[in-house]
């Protein structure tokens, strides 16, 4: 990564700080201190459970909320407000504005985690019970979410490089939506007797991201194990997704005519 | 900003709250008016698991937590009214342990909800026996699920051989206590006995944590003693009966005898008394003597 594109980064990161983005950490906060105090007197048996999942389902929730609003405005803020061209006047290739853009997005959604996974933390505390070693599960599963938020930032920002904001959410949530039942698309092929039908879905199932991969709430809520080699697949199948879009995002930025 | 404007500010300000009042006050009248006309009887609007766990795009697990809560609040709302009806509570369940099938206490606790019966609970002990298994399949390490079906052969079905190999079954589970293949012998030998049910609830007892389960069990285990103290009196009506040739109409004749000490009462104090087949009992002032559950081995 070049030194411009760091600059753009942390210019991004600073832009979203001044949006008060950072402010959903209080509702994180408030969710979880209101989880805490009133599960155990409602229900039975899920004091840390509930903790666990709520926590770790906030942090995935509002990433994504973040990633998709914040990722589809990357580029159009910038031509909107025609900041862009005196930006791009300036000795800075496109796809350096594109990947320095990304990283300050992926910076402030890494902080923003960072922070609520703390408070996760202290509300677990809160709730009683000592740290033991499953509780590994939780940090894993914070990093896949991480490895979610990645691949949903790339897609929101490669519509918004040829597309208006309001469509790029559409076709980013579109996306991830589809991402999520990825293995029920595989199956509705699988009960055909179509075999065109049986290889289209199959083909789907392997072109569209998967999002399922990167879901181990649950199994972090019950301290569950998570297979390591399961953690590096998912990295690296995040990564060459990412590494596409990203690619295929900039590709589309450059032979964008912006006048 | 002008001061009359400030001034005007602060009295639209001071208007708001008044305005709050209204809206509840408003609110109230409607709830008032909608309870009236609210005559449809309540229903769950989705009761596929599966379909809820598709639409939860991932969040699964979260929704368990909420559905397992709702169970326990649509229990708890009913529990011990008059002609209680739990008509909801197995969907609620289905759906609880559908989206989670590793949430222990959804199966466990759930069980004694479907398998209580009278007002106390819905009295489907063969669903509860479903739910248990349900989540032996799902948890095959979680020996304390065997130790409730068990729980559920002996005490509400009372099939000793199925509670046995229940037993036997969960006793092979590397974690599983000793006890728990004890039981398995002890009622593959004697069936119902008031130890073997004392054993049960001991344990049922000691690792909850739900103060009206622990509430329950020590009631029950209150109950076994109270057995176990009719079974020693009726030891001493037959003795007396030897003695003087006639059964005795009350215990306080055992008492002047000097068969008794005194006369006893059951664990919450109240006494005992002796009922027109000359067995002992307890007295229907006792707060032990309204049993929704029977002891399999009196």
């Amino acid at each position: 990564m070049s030194a411009i594109t760091g600059v753009v980064a942390i210019n991004t990161f600073r832009e979203a700080v001044r949006d008060r983005v950072l402010y959903n950490l209080v509702f994180f906060a408030l969710l979880l201190i209101g989880a805490a105090i009133l599960v155990g007197q409602i229900s039975i048996g899920i004091d840390r459970l509930v903790i666990v999942n709520l926590g770790l389902s906030a942090i995935s929730v509002f990433g994504l909320v973040m990633a998709v609003f914040i990722g589809v405005g990357l580029v159009c803020k910038e031509i909107e407000k025609r900041t862009l061209y005196s930006l791009l006047s300036k000795p800075i290739r496109r796809w350096e504005f594109v990947i320095g853009k990304y990283a300050g997005l992926l910076l402030t959604l890494l902080l923003n985690t960072v922070f609520m996974s703390f408070g996760l933390a202290v509300a677990l505390f809160y709730v009683g019970r000592p740290f033991v070693r499953s509780d590994v599960s939780i940090l894993v599963a914070i990093y896949l979410i991480l490895l979610e938020f990645a691949l949903v930032t790339a897609l929101a920002l490669f519509f918004s490089c040829f597309s208006s904001p309001m469509l790029s959410i559409l076709f980013t949530l579109s996306i991830y939506i589809t991402g999520t039942f990825a293995a029920d698309i595989r199956e509705f092929g699988d009960f055909s007797r179509n075999p065109a039908l049986k290889a289209i879905t199959r083909a789907l199932y392997y072109v569209i991201p998967n999002f399922h991969n990167f879901n181990a709430i649950a199994s972090a809520g019950h301290g569950q194990s998570i297979p390591f080699s399961l953690v590096w697949q998912d990295t690296l199948y995040a990564v060459l997704y990412v590494v596409l879009v990203l690619f295929a995002s900039s590709i589309t930025f450059s032979v964008r005519d912006l006048k | 900003m002008t001061s009359s404007a400030r001034t005007r500010i602060r009295r639209q300000l001071l208007c708001l709250p008044l305005f709050f009042i209204a809206i509840g006050v408003m609110q109230a009248h409607i709830d008032a008016n909608a309870a009236s006309v609210n005559v449809v009887g309540e229903d769950l609007l989705l009761r596929s698991g599966l379909l809820i766990q598709k639409l939860s795009l991932g969040y699964n697990s979260l929704l368990a937590d909420i559905y397992w809560t709702r169970a326990v609040q649509y229990y708890g709302s009913r529990v011990g009214a008059p002609g209680a009806k739990f008509d909801l509570l197995w969907p609620l369940l289905d759906v609880t342990t559908t989206l989670d099938p590793s949430l222990i206490p959804a199966y466990r606790f759930g069980a004694i909800f479907l398998s209580e019966p009278g007002n106390v609970g819905a009295g489907r002990t063969d669903l509860a026996i479903q739910l248990v298994k349900r989540g032996i399949g799902a948890n095959p390490d979680e020996w304390r699920l065997g130790t409730e079906l068990g729980f559920l052969y002996y005490w509400r079905m009372k099939d000793y051989p199925n509670a046995a190999a229940a037993y036997l079954a969960t006793s092979k589970n590397p974690k599983a206590p000793p006890w728990v293949k004890l039981m398995a012998a002890r009622i593959e030998d004697k069936g119902g006995s008031i130890e073997n049910s004392r054993i049960i609830w001991r344990e049922l007892y000691e690792s909850t944590k739900d103060p009206v389960i622990k509430n329950d069990a020590a009631r029950q285990l209150q109950i076994l003693t109270a057995q176990d103290d009719e079974m020693h009196l009726d030891e001493l009506v037959d003795e007396y009966r030897q003695r003087f040739g006639h059964w005795p109409m009350s215990l306080e004749q055992i008492r002047a005898a000097g068969l008794l000490p005194g006369i006893p009462v059951d664990p919450v104090g109240v006494p005992y008394v002796l009922g027109p087949d000359g067995k002992s009992r307890l007295n229907p002032a006792s707060p032990l003597a309204n049993n929704p559950g029977s002891n399999p081995a009196h």
